[in-house]
C-alpha cells in the first residue's frame, strides 16, 4: 500500500471527520470514530471521487467503512485507471 | 462479505424480520421498519398498471442490512408523460450499528443507477440525514409550503403542539382560549383573508372519479412544470372507495373545473395535532386560475363537517394563493421535495421553477399520518 496515497486519504478523512490527521490510522473506521456517520460517509466518498477523479460503484462503497478499505479500493481503482 | 442490492423476494422475509428485530432493539420506531412482505399492500405491481411499488433490499450473505422502496408513476414533465420514480423508506442498519454507515449511500447510489429520474418527498425537515445526503449528492431541494386554517380557535390554541413548546407560549395560548381573544384573532384573520366565493359554482360530493376527470387532467397537465398523472384510473387506484377519502367535484355552470380529495380524522394525542378533529386537503386538481374556487369548496366542505383545523401542503404558487384567499395561514414546513440531478435538469432553473411544480400530500407515499 502506497504511503503517499495513505497520506492523501488521511488528510481528506481528517478534514471531513473533524479530527487531526495523526488521529487517523489504517484501523480508523465507522465503528471507532464517533463522527463517522452515514452523512459523513457520503461526504468521504464524494471527496475521494473528486480528489482522485473517479467514480466509486455502489458495491465498492460498503467496503469503504475503514481507512484501510478505502485506501485499498482507491489503490486498485487508480492502478486500473493507470 | 459484500452487500448486494436486490429485489425483495419471499425467501428473504425471515431475514427482514430479523433486521426489524435488530432495529427495534436499537430503539427504531415501528414506522421505520421495513415491510415484512415482499408484495406491497399499497400499490402492488399488477398487470397493466402504470403506478406501482417495488421493494429492494441490501443483502449481506444471509442477513438484510437495509431496504428501500421505489414507487413508479407517470408524470407530465417537459411536454410529455414519462416515469419519474419516488425513492422512499430507505432504512439502513447504519442507524443502529455504525459498521453499516455505508449502506445508506450504497442504496441511494444503487437506486440512482436503476432509475436516474428520482425524487424524494417528506423526510421530516432539511436537517435530517436523508435530505443532507441528497444535498451532498447535488440534488435540488425545496420545502413544500404548509398551510393551516383553524375553525375552532379556542380548541386549536389549546391543542396545537407547536404553540406548546415553551411554558410561556402554553400560558398565552391557554389564556387566549379562556378569554375568547384567540377566537377574535382567528375570526379577524379569516375575515380579512377570505375572499367571497363565486355564486355560479356547484360543489358536489362524489364516490369515485370518472371520465370527466380525464378531460380535466388533459386540460390541466400542461399548466404545471411537473405533475403526477391524475387521470381517472390512477385517481381511483390512489383513492379507492373502500377507504375513508372524501371527494368533491367543483363545477361552474355545469362544467367540471376541479376536484379535491380530503380526509376528516379525529386525532388522539397526536404529537402535532393533539386531540383536534383534523381536516386535510390531501389532493386536488384544476387549472391554476381555478385553484381558488376548488380550495374554497374544499375548505367549506370540511368546515361543514365540523373539523377543528384544516391543513394542506401545496407547492404551486397558485394553490398557495388560493389557500391564503380561503383564510389559511402559512407555517414552517418539514415536507421536503428533492429532485435528483437528472430530474432537476428538466426542471432548470430549479430556484425559479420550484413553485411551479405540483406536489401535495397526494404525492409520495400518500396521506400518511393524517
Amino acid at each position: 500500500m502506497s504511503s503517499q496515497l495513505f497520506e492523501r486519504v488521511r488528510g481528506i478523512a481528517a478534514d471531513i471527520l473533524e479530527l487531526s490527521p495523526n488521529q487517523i490510522t489504517l484501523q480508523s473506521s465507522s465503528e471507532n470514530v464517533q463522527t463517522w456517520d452515514s452523512v459523513r460517509h457520503l461526504n468521504l466518498i464524494l471527496a475521494f471521487e473528486q480528489e482522485f477523479g473517479l467514480q466509486l460503484d455502489p458495491e465498492e462503497i460498503d467496503q469503504m467503512n475503514n481507512i484501510e478499505g478505502i485506501t485499498s479500493i482507491l489503490e486498485q481503482k487508480l492502478n486500473h485507471h493507470g | 462479505m459484500a452487500i448486494a442490492i436486490q429485489p425483495y423476494s419471499a425467501d428473504l422475509i425471515p431475514a427482514v424480520r430479523a433486521f426489524n428485530k435488530r432495529l427495534a432493539t436499537g430503539g427504531v420506531a415501528p414506522e421505520f421498519h421495513f415491510p415484512e412482505s415482499n408484495i406491497p399492500d399499497w400499490l402492488p405491481k399488477l398487470d397493466g398498471r402504470r403506478i406501482y411499488q417495488e421493494y429492494y433490499l441490501a443483502v449481506d450473505g444471509e442477513s438484510v442490512r437495509g431496504g428501500f422502496i421505489l414507487k413508479f408513476q407517470d408524470f407530465f414533465l417537459a411536454g410529455k408523460l414519462q416515469p419519474v420514480v419516488y425513492y422512499h423508506l430507505p432504512v439502513s442498519e447504519g442507524i443502529i450499528n455504525k459498521a453499516y454507515a455505508g449502506v445508506g449511500v450504497h442504496m441511494l447510489r444503487s437506486a440512482l443507477k436503476l432509475r436516474p429520474m428520482l425524487f424524494a418527498l417528506g423526510m421530516g425537515g432539511f436537517d435530517r440525514p436523508l435530505p443532507q445526503m441528497l444535498q451532498a449528492l447535488g440534488w435540488n431541494l425545496c420545502a413544500v409550503p404548509f398551510y393551516f386554517k383553524a375553525n375552532h380557535a379556542a380548541k386549536f390554541l389549546r391543542e396545537i403542539a407547536p404553540l406548546r413548546q415553551s411554558e410561556s407560549r402554553q400560558l398565552l395560548a391557554g389564556l387566549a382560549a379562556f378569554t375568547g381573544a384567540g377566537w377574535a384573532v382567528m375570526k379577524l384573520v379569516d375575515a380579512v383573508r377570505t375572499a367571497r366565493p363565486e355564486p355560479a359554482l356547484l360543489v358536489e360530493k362524489i364516490d369515485a372519479f370518472s371520465e370527466c376527470d380525464d378531460d380535466l387532467w388533459q386540460q390541466c397537465r400542461e399548466h404545471y412544470k411537473l405533475v403526477a398523472a391524475r387521470d381517472c384510473q390512477t385517481l381511483n387506484i390512489l383513492y379507492p372507495r373502500d377507504k375513508t377519502f372524501l371527494r368533491i367535484r367543483i363545477s361552474r355552470r355545469g362544467k367540471p373545473i376541479g376536484w379535491a380529495v380530503m380526509l376528516d380524522s379525529q386525532m388522539r394525542d397526536n404529537k402535532y395535532f393533539g386531540n383536534l378533529r383534523l381536516g386535510s386537503i390531501v389532493d386536488c386538481l384544476a387549472l391554476p386560475a381555478d385553484a381558488s374556487p376548488v380550495m374554497h369548496g374544499a375548505t367549506d366542505f370540511l368546515k361543514q363537517r365540523g373539523v377543528d383545523l384544516t391543513i394542506s401542503n401545496q407547492s404551486h404558487h397558485a394553490w398557495g394563493s388560493a389557500l391564503r384567499s380561503s383564510g389559511f395561514l402559512k407555517a414552517r414546513s418539514n415536507f421536503i421535495f428533492a429532485a435528483s440531478k437528472a430530474l432537476a435538469e428538466l426542471l432548470a432553473p430549479f430556484q425559479s421553477t420550484q413553485n411551479q411544480l405540483f406536489m401535495n400530500r397526494g404525492d409520495g407515499d400518500g396521506p400518511v399520518n393524517l
